[in-house]
């Protein structure tokens, strides 16, 4: 009833497609069983330019120093990073002090002062078999970010001054609903109840104000829109936003492991990260478009870390 | 107490200005795409190859199985396509993220979710194949005297054929298309520069890039796996 | 309150259920958004796309079309759509809506036209020269008996742009996609929840378009 040929043929394709599937198969198989020597190093990073950057930063200083390191990307908000350490997904992620102390471990008095906020975020991670390394000079705050022109427009200079818009509505990262030094401190502390928050989970807040479509959102301090003069951050006269140094947070175990070594790897970068610094680097990704791998290779060679 | 870092100042490198195309988030910037094809767009294609083939290979092989036995035992075909069908209405950022707890943010997570998705079509498609082969052409067999098995290798199969094959393109497509979601989770993949895409103020050229090699990767995987079926199942041809 | 990734069990699969009996107005509001934005977007792509189907099947014309819509319909990424449409249309529900459109119409187009294109020739001939109009034709003859295949096409073009629909969340579109994305707030618990409530607002739109189906071609078949 079939043609011979024919019926080879189908007998062929099934055969051709069960092969292909079992060499894919196996290939995949031993591409997932990694030869492990020294301690490994998994980096995360949150989801944003900057934490990008620093996540290539360290990654790379540590790989020149022969440590072996695996990029885990970009993971998402710190509460999901925060996840993903405790629960030994990765062990090193650059995080803000301030998010530390008040998002992760929600501290009730927020700290006075930087170095008292990075004092209580490490307190905290202790708690929970991590650690910090040491912080950043440069610090980041989420901010009350508007167009120029409406803050012209209302006379916005400081975030209270936010109760002469009418119908305010507020950009951000969706955890920003729940978050102490973002919504729930605008509405709490600032008294903007009437705010309308509108969670973006991967589009830029810049996006949104530039197209009228929110009045205010949360850009951060070294966003390079921010000296763009476009945009003004508003003062933030009752420091809801905290103290937001950067310091790596890592696993105790990973930090026993790497013992001084790593730890002088770590902050010899750290050291290095000024406001200068950082912005320049999140400049030339963010506005000139240059991969958050070339940039951090960039810095480590000119300042001998590479 | 914050650890005095000790030291001079960073030295500040020139990192190269970007064009102005680029600087201003360009439709189409030709000198962001040469610089950044290598880096870039050339790997998470390459990525995406390899996500979506392991999740084809794999539903291939499960259906095929599932197909068999729900073709078989018609009482397992009603839990089984139920199921197929409930996996394919679970959000795929909301999948995604429900495997991370067991598989961690590894491409394996990704490969579970891109391969649940496709059995919905491949099941369906296989079972709908065998169960349309013609009574005659069962009948003839029996006539012959062939047995349940060749029965199945040598007109069930082939007959079914064509059906299983245009599962085949239409769950490739899809699954082309589905596997950019999965960067929402693990960075890997043409998803990967658009949500970068997205982050950067809507830089376009990145955005349209890797999304239209996304597009041209799975139109080109279509007329393959169509000339691919005409090659193996001349008989199908109308 | 963040339900630990890492402690995934069947404690949190009650979890979700819990979440969802504590959040219930939150949970009420949400899956209207998704609703309004997956229904609005099937309307449009359903007035679009079916009277379409119908014509080009009826003429026997267009084949290419509709199967290159149906593959090229499959082959647009949403998160693509969703980005390009930002930045033409803005952040928004309309952005969200269109991108929506593009995906809910393949389905319907395929298979109105297959459906039309298929339906009985005899049956038509018959009808032509009873003297009925092309309109007639077409309403009184080709629609119902292609009648299965194009409910078939609207529940697959239905689910897809339900599940679709939360990634509308990316760029504050809203609706159960708020939940699901925010792991951070809300716990797996939640993005659990959410998703739940996406399968069940899509499973019993399939059934709803299956029991429609069912009443229409009995009532069909009883005219006959």
């Amino acid at each position: 009833m079939f043609r011979k040929h024919t019926r080879r043929a189908a007998k062929a394709a099934f055969a051709i497609s069960l092969g292909v599937a079992l060499l894919i198969g196996l290939t995949a198989g031993s591409g997932l069983a990694a030869a492990k020597a020294k301690p490994t190093v998994v980096v995360g990073t949150k989801n944003f330019t900057e934490e990008y950057i620093l996540g290539q930063l360290y990654g790379q200083a540590l790989a020149a120093k022969g440590y072996t390191v695996k990029y885990a990307g970009s993971i998402g908000s710190s509460e999901l990073a925060d996840t993903a350490i405790t629960s030994g997904k990765i062990n090193f992620y650059p995080e803000y002090t301030g998010v530390l102390a008040l998002d992760i471990a929600k501290l009730k008095n927020a700290p006075k002062s930087a170095s008292a906020t990075y004092a209580a975020a490490k307190t905290f991670e202790e708690t929970r078999k991590l650690t910090l390394l040491a912080a950043t000079p440069f610090y980041d705050t989420d901010t009350v970010t508007v167009l120029k022109t409406t803050a012209d427009k209302y006379g916005l200079k400081a975030i209270g001054d936010l109760k002469k818009v009418p119908s305010f509505s507020y950009a951000g990262f969706p955890e920003c609903a729940t978050r102490a030094t973002c919504l729930l401190g605008l509405k709490n502390t600032y008294g903007l109840k009437q705010t309308k928050f509108v969670p973006l989970a991967s589009v830029s807040v810049y996006t949104l104000l530039d197209q009228g479509k929110v009045t205010g959102g949360d850009g951060f301090s070294t966003d390079p829109e921010q000296a763009s003069g476009k945009y003004v951050a508003l003062a933030d006269t009752k420091h809801i936003f905290g103290f937001q140094n950067v310091a790596p947070v890592l696993t105790q175990e990973l930090a026993q492991a790497g013992g001084s070594d790593l730890a002088s790897v770590v902050n010899a970068v750290s050291s290095k990260l000024t406001l200068a610094a950082m912005q320049a680097m999140n400049k030339a990704v963010a506005v000139d478009k240059k991969t958050p791998q070339a940039v951090a290779a960039a810095f480590l060679k000119a300042n001998g870390l590479g | 107490m914050i650890p005095v870092l000790g030291g001079s100042g960073p030295v500040i490198p020139s990192f190269g200005s970007g064009s102005s195309c680029e600087q201003n988030n360009g439709w189409w910037c030709t000198d962001w795409l040469r610089e950044h094809w290598g880096d870039t767009l050339q790997p998470a294609l390459v990525q995406h190859i390899e996500l979506v083939a392991i999740a084809i290979a794999a539903g291939f092989l499960i259906a095929s199985v599932l197909a068999i036995a729900g073709f078989r035992y018609r009482l397992l075909d009603v839990p089984v396509g139920g199921f197929a069908d409930f996996l394919y209405t679970i959000p795929s950022i909301a999948l995604f993220q429900l495997l991370v707890p067991f598989t961690g943010l590894t491409v394996l997570t990704v490969e579970i979710a891109l391969t649940s998705y496709t059995l919905f079509v491949l099941y369906r498609n296989m079972v709908a194949g065998l169960r349309g082969v013609p009574e005659d052409a069962l009948e003839a067999a029996r006539g012959m005297g062939l047995t349940r098995v060749q029965t199945f290798f040598r007109v069930e199969l082939p007959l079914a054929s064509p059906a299983v094959l245009a599962g085949l393109r239409i769950a490739t497509v899809s699954t082309v298309s589905i596997a950019t979601v999965a960067a929402f989770v693990v960075p890997k993949g043409l998803g990967e520069p658009i949500f970068i895409g997205l982050d950067q103020n809507l830089f376009k050229t990145e955005i349209l890039a890797a999304g239209g090699l996304a597009i041209l990767l799975a139109l080109a995987a279509d007329v393959a796996l169509a000339w691919f079926a005409r090659a193996v199942t001349p008989w199908s041809r109308a | 309150m963040s339900v630990l990734a890492d402690q995934f069990t069947a404690h949190t699969f009650v979890d979700a259920f819990r979440f969802i009996g504590d959040n219930a107005s939150l949970m009420l509001s949400k899956t209207g958004q998704t609703c309004e934005l997956a229904f609005a977007a099937l309307g449009i792509a359903l007035a679009l796309a079916l009277p379409l189907g119908l014509w080009l099947g009826h003429r026997h014309r267009g084949l290419f079309l509709a199967l290159g819509v149906s593959t090229l319909g499959r082959a647009l990424p949403i998160i693509v759509l969703i980005a390009f449409g930002l930045t033409v249309l803005g952040v928004g529900f309309w952005n969200n809506t269109a991108a929506l459109v593009v995906l809910g119409i393949p389905p319907i187009l395929t298979n109105a036209y297959f459906a039309v294109d298929g339906a009985d020739r005899d049956a038509v001939e018959a009808a032509r020269g009873m003297g009925l109009t092309e309109r007639q034709v077409l309403l009184r003859i080709e629609l119902p008996l292609g009648l299965p295949l194009i409910v078939a096409g609207v529940r697959i073009s239905a689910v897809f742009v339900i599940a679709s629909a939360t990634i509308a969340a990316i760029a504050g579109g809203g609706g159960l996609g708020d939940i699901i994305v925010n792991q951070a707030s809300y716990g797996l618990a939640g993005v659990i929840a959410g998703s739940l409530c996406v399968s069940a607002v899509a499973l019993l739109t399939a059934l709803a378009l299956g029991l429609v189906h069912r009443a229409v071609s009995r009532s069909t078949t009883a005219r006959a």
